[in-house]
C-alpha cells in the first residue's frame, strides 16, 4: 500500500512537470503551430518569467534584489507581462527575419538572457542563484500541497487549452495559418503580416513566462542552469513535433508523453547492472553509461517521429477548410 | 481499473520479502550534464564506502545497502525529477548527494525536506545552503565556501590587524570569499576601511589601489582574486606606489609565479594565504586511498574521498538509528562525532557496528578529516595558512 501511495505521490510530480511543460509547448504551438514563427529561444523566454516570479515573491536576502514578498497570482502575472515585454522588443528587432535566420537570432538571444542572468550578481546572484521561493499551497499538510500545486497547474493548462483552440477556430486562428503558409498571399489580401507575426510571438513568450514562473515555485530554487536549452528550448521542440504541430491536444500530449519517458526511463535504467558480460567483454560503469541513454532515447524518438510520422501523433485539424461551404452558407445566414 | 488493479500488482511484486531485506539509499548526482566528469570517480566513491559497509556485516540485521542511482544533471529541474523518483518510487531512507548546489538546493527544497528525508551531498559548496530551512535535514561533507572567509578574518585579527582595506575580483568565487570576510571582520572588533571590487585582467590596478589607500590608514590589504587574473598586478602596483606592504588573501593567491615575480624578500613576513587543506596522511585517508586506488580509482580526484565519507555517514546513522526511519537517520546524523566517543576510520565497518550494538558512542573520522556536523549540517573543514618559507616557496602550516 505504502508502495502505491509513493506511485501516486511520483505520478503528482509527473504531472505537475509535464503540465509546466505543456504549457511551453502551447506557447511554442502558437508561435511554430499557428504563425510559423522558428523560436528557439524558449529557455530565454522560460527564465525570464522564473527570475521575475522568484525576484518578486522571495524574502529580503543578501544575495540578490527583492524583498518585495508579491503575492503569488500577482507575480504570475508580472512574469506573463515582462515575458512579453522582452518578447515584444525581440519582435520589434528580428520579426521579418525568415524562419531560419528567426531560430538563429532567437537563440542567440535566449543566450544574452542566460548570460545577463549569470553575471549580474548584484541582482540574480548569479551562477548560485534564488532560493526559497514561496510555491502555492505549500502550506497546506502533504500530500494535499502537491496535489494542489499540481491542480493549478493543470487548471492552468485547461484555461490556456480552451483560449487557443477558440483562438484558433476563429478568423484569428485561420489568418495565422494563412501567414504560416503564404506570407506574400496574406499580404497581398491586406494583411499587416509583421504586425501579426509579432502578436503570436508576444503572446507565445507570455506562456513560456507563465511556465517559467511555476516552474520556479515548483523547484522553489531558480539558477542559469534551468534555461539551459537541451531541457528548456529543445526538450519543448521535441514535445510539440512529437505530439503534433498546430494541433493544441497534440502539443499537451506530446509534452506528458516526452516528459513521462524521459523521467521515466530513469526507473528502468535503474534496473539495470552495474556491470555485464558479453562476447567475453566486460561493460563497466553501465550505472553511468545508462544515464546517457536516456538522452540518446529523447534523440531516436524525434528521428523516428520526423521520418514516420512528420505531422506529429495528432495532426493539425484546420477548421476552415474541414468545413463543408454549404454548412458554411448555413450559419451564416441563421 | 485494470491499469489500476496492474498497478497494484506492480507494487506488491515491488515490496516482496525478498526485496525488504535490502535499505535502499538514494545516489543523486550529475551524471550527465556539466560536471559529468567529475562525477564518474563520486560515484566510484559512493560505491566503494557501500562495498565496505556489505562486506563486513552490512545494516542492521546484516540487511544490504543498495545505492539507487539518479542522475541531476547539474540542474534543478533534472535533481527535482530524479529525487522525486529515489524518495517516492524506490522509497529510499535517505539521500547521498545531489551534485552542483543549484541541483542540491532544488531538490533539498522541492523534494527531501517536505518529505522528511535527510540527505547529505558531498560537493555542494555554495553558502546559501546552510541557510535553508531544512528542518535538520541537509548535510554536506564539503566545507561551505563560507568558512574561508571567516577562518582568514579570525586568522588576520589574531595576527593583531584591526584596520584591513578589502578588494576582489568581481567573480563567483572570490566575491562570496570577499563578502563572508568583509562581514566576519567587523563582528570580531576590527574595521573595514574600504571594501571595492576590481574587474580582472587589467594591466594596472594603481588608481584602484589609491582609491583603497585613500579612505584610511589600512594596516594592510585583503586581496580577494586569482593570482594571474589581478592578484599579481594589485600586489606590485600597491608596493611600487608604496600605498600596501602587507596582504591577506586565500588559496587563489598560492602559486609559485607569486613569490617568483614580486620577491621572496619582500613577502617573506608580509603575506597570509588561507587554504583547505586535507589531512593526508591520517589514518583514514590512507585506508580510503588505498582501497580505492585497488580497484584503479584515483583517490586524489576531486570530492571522491567525499563522496566515500558521505556515504559512510549515511550508512553509520542508520545502523546508530536502529531502523529505516527517515527522522531517526537524520537526527542520528548528528550523533555519530561524538567527541568523547570510540574512533571509527573510513573502512572500519565492522568496529563501528560492534560499537554501536554495545551501546558506546562513536567518533567517525572520515577520509577527508573529521565530518563534524554542525547545527545547520555544516562541516567546518581543515584549513592551513600558507606563508613565503625560508627556500622562496610557499610553506602551509594547519591552522589550529
Amino acid at each position: 500500500m505504502e508502495q502505491l501511495y509513493g506511485y501516486v505521490l511520483y505520478g503528482v510530480t509527473l504531472a505537475s512537470m509535464g503540465g509546466i511543460y505543456a504549457l511551453l509547448a502551447l506557447g511554442l504551438n502558437i508561435q511554430w503551430g499557428f504563425t510559423g514563427l522558428f523560436n528557439t529561444g524558449i529557455a530565454g523566454f522560460l527564465a525570464v518569467g522564473a527570475y521575475t516570479q522568484a525576484l518578486l515573491t522571495t524574502p529580503l536576502s543578501s544575495r540578490h534584489i527583492g524583498g518585495i514578498e508579491l503575492p503569488i497570482p500577482l507575480a504570475m502575472l508580472c512574469a506573463m507581462v515582462l515575458s512579453a515585454i522582452v518578447a515584444y522588443g525581440v519582435a520589434r528587432a528580428c520579426i521579418r527575419l525568415r524562419s531560419d535566420y528567426l531560430a538563429i537570432a532567437t537563440l542567440g538571444i535566449a543566450e544574452i538572457l542566460r548570460l545577463i542572468f549569470k553575471n549580474e550578481l548584484w541582482a540574480t546572484n548569479g551562477p548560485r542563484g534564488v532560493s526559497q521561493i514561496p510555491r502555492a499551497f505549500e502550506d497546506l499538510p502533504p500530500p494535499w500541497n502537491a496535489i494542489a500545486f499540481m491542480a493549478m497547474v493543470l487548471l492552468i493548462v485547461l484555461v490556456v487549452y480552451l483560449l487557443m483552440e477558440r483562438a484558433r477556430v476563429s478568423p484569428w486562428g485561420r489568418m495565422m495559418a494563412a501567414i504560416r503558409e503564404n506570407e506574400e498571399a496574406a499580404a497581398a489580401i491586406g494583411k499587416h503580416v509583421a504586425h501579426y507575426r509579432t502578436e503570436s510571438f508576444v503572446i507565445g513568450a507570455a506562456m513560456m513566462g507563465l511556465a517559467g514562473a511555476l516552474l520556479a515555485q515548483y523547484l522553489k530554487q531558480i539558477d542559469p542552469q534551468v534555461s539551459e536549452p537541451v531541457t528548456a528550448t529543445f526538450l519543448v521542440w521535441v514535445m510539440l513535433i512529437a505530439g503534433g504541430s498546430a494541433n493544441n491536444r497534440g502539443a499537451i500530449l506530446g509534452a506528458f508523453l516526452i516528459w513521462t519517458i524521459w523521467s521515466a526511463t530513469q526507473i528502468l535504467t535503474g534496473f539495470l547492472p552495474n556491470e555485464f558480460v558479453a562476447f567475453g567483454y566486460t561493460v563497466g560503469n553501465l550505472q553511468v553509461r545508462s544515464a546517457y541513454v536516456r538522452v540518446f532515447l529523447i534523440g531516436l524518438i524525434l528521428q523516428f517521429i520526423l521520418q514516420r510520422r512528420p505531422q506529429g501523433l495528432l495532426p493539425e485539424k484546420r477548421p476552415a477548410a474541414s468545413r463543408p461551404s454549404s454548412a458554411h452558407t448555413d450559419r451564416d445566414s441563421s | 481499473m485494470k491499469k489500476l488493479l496492474s498497478v497494484v500488482a506492480l507494487g506488491a511484486l515491488m515490496s516482496s520479502p525478498a526485496l525488504s531485506a535490502d535499505v535502499k539509499v538514494g545516489s543523486v548526482a550529475g551524471v550527465t550534464g556539466p560536471i559529468a566528469e567529475l562525477v564518474a570517480p563520486i560515484l566510484a566513491g559512493r560505491n566503494l564506502a557501500a562495498d565496505h559497509v556489505n562486506a563486513a556485516g552490512g545494516l542492521l540485521d546484516g540487511n544490504r545497502l543498495v545505492m539507487i542511482q539518479a542522475d541531476s544533471q547539474c540542474d534543478a529541474k533534472a535533481a527535482v525529477d530524479a529525487a522525486s523518483k529515489v524518495v517516492n518510487v524506490d522509497r529510499v531512507v535517505a539521500i547521498v548527494g545531489a551534485s552542483c548546489s543549484g541541483a542540491t538546493s532544488g531538490m533539498a527544497q522541492a523534494v527531501t525536506i517536505p518529505a522528511g528525508i535527510a540527505s547529505v551531498s558531498d560537493t555542494s559548496t555554495a553558502p546559501s545552503i546552510t541557510d535553508l530551512d531544512d528542518n535538520g535535514r541537509v548535510f554536506r561533507t564539503v566545507p561551505s565556501d563560507a568558512y574561508q572567509g571567516a577562518t582568514l578574518a579570525q586568522y588576520a585579527y589574531d595576527l593583531g590587524f584591526r584596520r584591513l582595506a578589502v578588494t576582489y575580483a568581481n567573480d563567483d568565487y572570490n566575491a562570496g570569499f570577499a563578502a563572508v570576510f568583509a562581514a566576519t571582520f567587523p563582528e570580531l572588533g576590527g574595521t573595514i576601511t574600504a571594501s571595492q571590487a576590481h574587474e580582472p585582467a587589467k594591466p594596472s590596478y594603481r588608481a584602484e589601489v589609491a582609491t583603497l589607500a585613500s579612505a584610511g590608514d589600512a594596516e594592510a590589504l585583503a586581496l580577494f582574486a586569482y593570482y594571474g587574473g589581478s592578484g599579481i598586478t594589485i600586489i606590485r602596483n600597491s608596493l611600487e606606489a608604496g600605498l600596501f606592504s602587507r596582504f591577506l588573501g586565500g588559496d587563489a593567491m598560492v602559486d609559485q609565479s607569486v613569490i617568483d615575480r614580486i620577491g621572496a624578500d619582500t613577502l617573506r613576513g608580509n603575506i597570509w594565504l588561507t587554504q583547505p587543506i586535507s589531512e593526508e596522511d591520517s589514518v583514514s585517508h590512507m585506508a580510503f586511498a588505498d582501497a580505492f586506488a585497488a580497484r584503479g580509482n584515483d583517490p586524489q580526484a576531486p570530492f571522491a574521498a567525499h563522496g566515500y565519507d558521505a556515504t559512510f555517514v549515511v550508512a553509520l546513522a542508520i545502523e546508530k538509528a536502529g531502523s529505516t526511519d527517515s527522522a531517526a537517520i537524520a537526527k542520528a546524523l548528528t550523533q555519530i562525532n561524538d567527541p568523547d566517543g570510540e574512533i571509527i576510520n573510513a573502512g572500519e565497518w565492522a568496529k563501528a557496528k560492534a560499537a554501536i550494538a554495545a551501546g558506546k558512542a562513536i567518533n567517525y573520522e572520515g577520509a577527508t578529516g573529521s565530518v563534524d556536523f554542525d547545527a545547520n549540517g555544516d562541516v567546518p573543514g581543515s584549513y592551513g595558512i600558507s606563508t613565503v618559507g625560508g627556500k622562496g616557496t610557499w610553506q602551509v602550516a594547519p591552522i589550529h
